[in-house]
């Protein structure tokens, strides 16, 4: 039996230093992680060696609840080793690799992440899964883009800037005058425009908003200057510092985005099944796929483009994530707090 | 670096005034007018984050400056709390940490306010960050005590827990919190982005901050005391972790990813 017990013990010894081990080593390979950027990170941490690693760090987790007793007679410290098993599990389950191991072995077929592109008005069910758009896949539904919109803080700025680098940030406000201090005037906006057009008429020049798509926000800006003169300048929010070499001053048109819209339907065999109007923080949940508002037609606003992810995995790493939480908490904050309160009820 | 002549700048100024006069009155062995000082500055601090939310009209976190300007106002309530419940001294570091952690707020960080891009209109906004501002303030204790730890020779006089087994208090009071600023950040990266983890500079920094801790625990467990200034050792690298994970990947173009907007 003593034999036995000490055994145990090296046994148990070794799991705690191939436990460090296995810490320090994702310890150092995060902060390679982090040098090297989010995309070459992913790629790395995907890897056939980084899988083994993983598939260890979660048996080691497994092996360790079994030999340590009290793993298992302390709630919290159980529920925190089974929390990250959890979410290792989930994390195997929904990568590349998985989705791999699944395909082959259970013939599951099911796209891991890839973008879709939607014109409005349009259907579409190809889900674009590389960078150039060359290879893609179906799903059983399609997704249908009523409307894009894109919605802005109100005011817009107009910022105003003398060569000497005095700087002004003027609230849009059409018809408004903005007095720019002692000797240089000021400045008034007298028209804004969401599509900027410029034609000739008559041999003249005529500024106009067109109707017809497109997108090219512009402010019509008149600076009066102390001497009575007046000049009338264009600011374009898509091109800064756009202005004539003698002006006295540099203005700019800033509009910051409040949220970005797709009115999104789901058809499904000629039906409309579900809809929802997909922001940012707010994806579409359907078939197995949330689907985020990721990008957009920002020359014209005419399609959006949403990304896409499979939901593999994904409610195990959150049951992971229950218990890694509620195990902390309640072995480091609750079960103190509790023996605190215990003395006085008593 | 520069001064900040507004209202905004003024309260900061006088709340890092307040906090070094409670710092001096304290080294002075005038605990209760140190007391009275620290207390004077977490309520111009109040006043400070309350002017800066009715500016900006959403919670001040977004930036650096905002969220330096919490972790100076989290200070004083932090250190009543880890006084008078969990018997860990040190008030005087407590004034210290939050004159250092006002400083960039006041001096370095752009107060400028901006308005909230789509990623930062969510729920989970508040909670994420807020829940690591706390356990950094916690951190930041645990740091304080660790050095004390490896620097000054053991006194037995002290009325409160000495300072290795403050730093393991305050690490298991912070390492919850650490843990559900992750969780909660990971859960709204599905929310906004697509995916739980992305492998972004800023999570990868953060998950490093929270394995320093996790050994630091497996340590303790293994060695007990036997090894304490490994204990203290394993706190100060946490703290270091947690530095590079608030400031350098949000101002070094070393890591640019997601979480850029936050510089």
């Amino acid at each position: 039996m003593g034999i036995m017990g000490n055994s145990m013990n090296e046994f148990r010894r070794a799991i705690l230093w191939t436990a460090l081990a296995v810490i320090a080593l994702l310890t150092v390979l995060s902060i390679y992680g982090a040098f090297i950027g989010a995309e070459r990170a992913q790629e790395f941490f995907n890897r056939i060696p980084l899988a083994v690693y993983w598939m260890f760090f979660a048996m080691l987790l497994a092996v360790a609840i079994v030999v340590f007793p009290r793993l298992v007679r302390v709630p919290g410290l159980l529920t925190v080793h089974a929390g990250c098993i959890l979410i290792l599990a989930g994390g195997m389950w929904g990568s590349k690799l998985g989705n791999d191991l699944q395909r082959r072995l259970l013939r599951i077929e099911k796209i891991r992440d890839g973008r879709m592109v939607i014109y409005e008005g349009t259907s579409e069910n190809r889900v674009l899964l590389d960078d150039a758009g060359r290879v893609s896949k179906a799903l059983p539904f399609s997704l249908r883009l009523k409307d894009f919109r894109i919605e802005y803080y109100q005011p817009a700025n107009l910022y105003i800037e003398t060569r000497d680098g005095r700087r002004w940030k003027v609230p849009v406000e059409v018809g408004k005058q903005f007095a720019l201090g002692e000797g240089l005037g000021t400045a008034k906006v007298v028209r804004a425009f969401e599509n900027f057009k410029m034609s000739k008429q008559d041999g003249k020049n005529v500024f106009l908003d067109d109707p017809n798509a497109g997108s090219n926000p512009a402010l019509e800006v008149q600076i009066a200057q102390p001497n009575g003169q007046v000049a009338t300048r264009y600011v374009f929010e898509k091109f800064p510092g756009h202005s004539q070499g003698q002006d006295a001053f540099l203005l700019s048109y800033h509009r910051a985005i409040s949220d970005f819209i797709s009115e999104i339907e789901v058809v499904e065999n000629g039906k409309v099944v579900a809809a929802k109007d997909v922001e940012v923080n707010y994806p579409l949940h359907f078939g197995g796929y949330h689907f985020y508002q990721s990008s957009y037609d920002d020359k014209a606003g005419q399609f959006t483009v949403l990304s896409v992810y499979s939901d593999t995995g994904l409610y195990i790493v959150y049951a992971g994530y229950w218990l890694l939480c509620l195990g902390a908490v309640w072995h480091f904050w609750l079960r103190h707090a509790l023996k605190r309160l215990r003395p006085k009820s008593a | 670096m520069e001064i900040k002549f507004t209202l905004q700048g003024l309260l900061v100024y006088l709340t890092m005034a307040a906090y070094l006069a409670a710092f001096v009155a304290t080294s002075l062995r005038r605990a209760r007018l140190g007391h009275i000082l620290f207390l004077a500055g977490f309520a111009i601090s109040v006043i400070a984050y309350g002017y800066r939310w009715n500016h900006v009209r959403h919670v001040p976190l977004q930036n650096l400056f905002e969220v330096f300007l919490s972790l100076g106002m989290l200070c004083y309530p932090i250190s009543l709390f880890s006084r008078r419940v969990l018997r860990i001294g040190g008030q005087w570091a407590d004034m210290v940490i939050g004159t250092i952690v006002l400083f960039p707020a006041g001096f370095v960080f752009n107060a400028e306010p901006q308005q909230l891009p789509p990623a930062l209109q969510s729920w989970l906004f508040a909670p994420h960050v807020a829940v690591y501002m706390f356990s950094y303030v916690f951190m930041g204790k645990a740091f304080f005590q660790a050095c004390e730890h490896l620097l000054t020779s053991p006194r037995t006089d002290s009325p409160f827990l000495p300072p290795e087994q403050a730093t393991y208090e305050m690490i298991c009071v912070g390492f919850p919190l650490l843990t559900l600023g992750l969780i909660l950040g990971s859960y709204w990266g599905k929310q906004a982005w697509g995916d739980y983890w992305g492998w972004d500079p800023k999570e990868l920094w953060s998950l490093v901050s929270w394995l320093v801790y996790v050994a630091y625990f497996h340590v303790r467990y293994m060695f007990g005391r036997r090894h304490a200034r490994l204990n203290s050792q394993l706190a100060i690298l946490g703290m270091a972790a947690i530095i590079i994970t608030l400031l350098w990947v949000n101002l070094s173009r070393l890591f640019p990813g997601l979480h850029s907007y936050a510089s």
